[in-house]
């Protein structure tokens, strides 16, 4: 057994890391990208509604066609959507095909960027209504306060949540096989059709994914940890002041 | 500009507050004067923090006029420059959790007034040592006691400097062991000359620190007064009943 699985890496591991690149590559963009889609989508869905009569109606629609977008990316399987959109492009282009690399990390990236959207708006209603009340009572407009309040600490809050996508995702590029993306498994497919060693090399593919799978997983928790930052601060000397120089000093204050 | 008499910041008037059929503030009239320490006392849930959350705009009145130097800002549509004037402080301290200490204080200064960093770190600094806190700049908000939070939170409202900072019962989240830090903190703010407008329980800051205090009951100013006034001397039965006179 092991031996045939020494020889399958031996006579194709040009193919097998060339799969394992392409995976890579589009579980990363793709999940990068879906989460840039998840937040501009999260922000808007979680703006205010709009005073005036004619944006309402604007929000209205666009929240009408954003959920749609959402729950049919959400409710309909992967491999489907990979289908549907690398063959439509084809029927709408007079049967030209969409480079099959482009078409894999479009595919990956709308289909995250749906998941995203509902996770990123998660996070951002599960922050403290008081840290939106502190930023605006500082006069900071809703904007400033989604970006330098809120967005930060949803984020932080949904990192698990991310990684986890990410995860999936390179789990889940080996559906785009159906479109010829030379992935991982698409390659263990076209290399058992000439060494007809299925179970050796399904074998050594699933060790392979497990290996990124599990390798990520690691490495994205230790990053969540480094970025709470230490457990402990450095007490500074202090000088505090009295009432009596502050009072002197607020006085001064007053006639600016 | 005209000139005012007394020197009045806000001018509340016939304020009223629905929330759906509930209405929480009834025709209410308030002033606050320059260097006015304000205490609002009453039970709870007769209005006293959705009466602060409409002098800062946090809530949109159903009725009424809220005047700031003689300009109604009630139904302002942008309502941020004018909240750069009026602080806030709340009972659950609110800290930016994504922040230490010193940014707190100076994420307004930089993003609100657009201040050089040098600048704002030299002013919030300043107002951390003055609520006591500048020792710990580096650290983040839950690495600190509640009283240190809010002292922090305090030190991030007068940094802004604000005309006047609206405390919603600034130290009932608050172990007793470390209410007498804040309040001794606003006491010296008091001296100081800030104006001041504080929903608080504390009766014996109420009556040592305000020079004014107003008794709400069921969405109304039942009663107002100097602390001596309303203390030893209140004329409404209601008013009494709450003070166990
Ligand atoms: N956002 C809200 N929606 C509905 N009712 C509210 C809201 N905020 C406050 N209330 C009601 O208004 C009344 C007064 O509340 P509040 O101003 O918080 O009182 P206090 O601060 O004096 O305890 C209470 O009955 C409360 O339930
Ligand atoms: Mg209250």
């Amino acid at each position: 057994m092991f031996e045939t699985i020494g020889i399958i890496i031996k006579d194709y591991y040009k193919w097998i890391l060339e799969g394992v690149g392409y995976t890579m590559l589009v579980a990363l963009i793709g999940t990068l990208v879906g989460l840039g889609i998840g937040i501009l989508i999260g922000v808007f869905r979680t703006m205010p509604t709009p005073k005036n009569k004619f944006l309402k109606v604007l929000k209205k629609i666009a929240d009408v066609i954003l959920s749609a977008y959402v729950e049919v990316f959400r409710c309909t399987p992967m491999m489907v959507q990979a289908m549907v959109i690398f063959w439509g492009f084809a029927l709408l282009n007079d049967g030209q095909t969409l480079n099959v690399t482009v078409s894999a990390l479009i595919i990956v990236s709308i289909n995250t960027g749906a998941y995203m959207a509902e996770i990123v708006r998660g996070g951002i209603i599960s922050i403290d209504q008081g840290q939106f009340e502190a930023a605006h009572a500082i006069g900071m407009s809703h904007s400033k306060t989604m970006f330098y309040v809120v967005i930060p600490q949803a984020l932080r809050n949904i990192l698990p949540s991310v990684s986890n996508e990410f995860v999936i995702n390179i789990k889940d590029t080996s559906v785009l096989n159906v479109i010829g993306f030379a992935e991982l498994f698409f390659q263990a497919k076209t290399i058992v059709k000439i060494n007809y060693e299925t179970f050796a090399t399904y074998l050594l593919v699933a060790a392979i994914y497990f290996v990124l799978t599990y390798s990520i997983t690691l490495l994205l928790r230790f990053i969540e940890r480094k970025m709470d930052g230490k457990k402990n601060y450095k007490v500074l000397g202090s000088q505090n002041m009295d009432a009596e120089s502050y009072a002197i000093e607020m006085g001064g204050n007053k006639n600016d | 500009m005209i000139d005012y008499p007394n020197c009045e910041i806000i001018r509340v008037e016939h304020l009223s507050k629905s929330f759906g059929d509930h209405q929480v503030l009834k025709d209410v009239d308030f002033v606050v004067n320059k260097g006015d320490v304000t205490c609002i006392i009453g039970s709870s849930g007769s209005g006293k923090s959705t009466l602060l959350r409409c002098i800062n705009l946090f809530e949109t009145p159903s009725g009424g006029q809220i005047f700031y130097h003689g300009q109604d800002v009630a139904h302002k549509k942008d309502p941020d420059l004018y909240r750069r004037n009026v602080g806030m402080v709340f009972q659950s301290f609110n800290l930016f959790n994504n922040y230490n200490v010193l940014s707190n204080c100076t994420l307004g200064l930089r993003k609100v007034l657009k201040m050089k960093k040098a600048e704002a770190n030299e002013r919030a600094l300043h107002y951390l040592k003055i609520v006591g806190m500048d020792a710990y700049q580096k650290a983040k908000p839950k690495q600190l006691s509640g009283g240190q939070k809010q002292r922090v939170a305090i030190a991030r409202a007068l940094s802004m400097h604000p005309e006047v900072i609206l405390f919603d019962e600034p130290t009932s989240a608050l172990d007793p062991e470390m209410v007498g830090e804040v309040l001794s903190v606003m006491q010296d703010l008091a001296k100081s000359g800030l104006t001041m407008i504080v929903v608080t329980h504390e009766m014996n800051f109420a009556k040592n620190v305000a020079n004014r205090v107003v008794f709400m009951d069921d969405g109304v100013i039942l009663e107002e007064g100097t602390p001596k006034q309303i203390f030893e001397n209140p004329k409404e039965p209601r008013t009494r009943e709450f003070l166990g006179l």
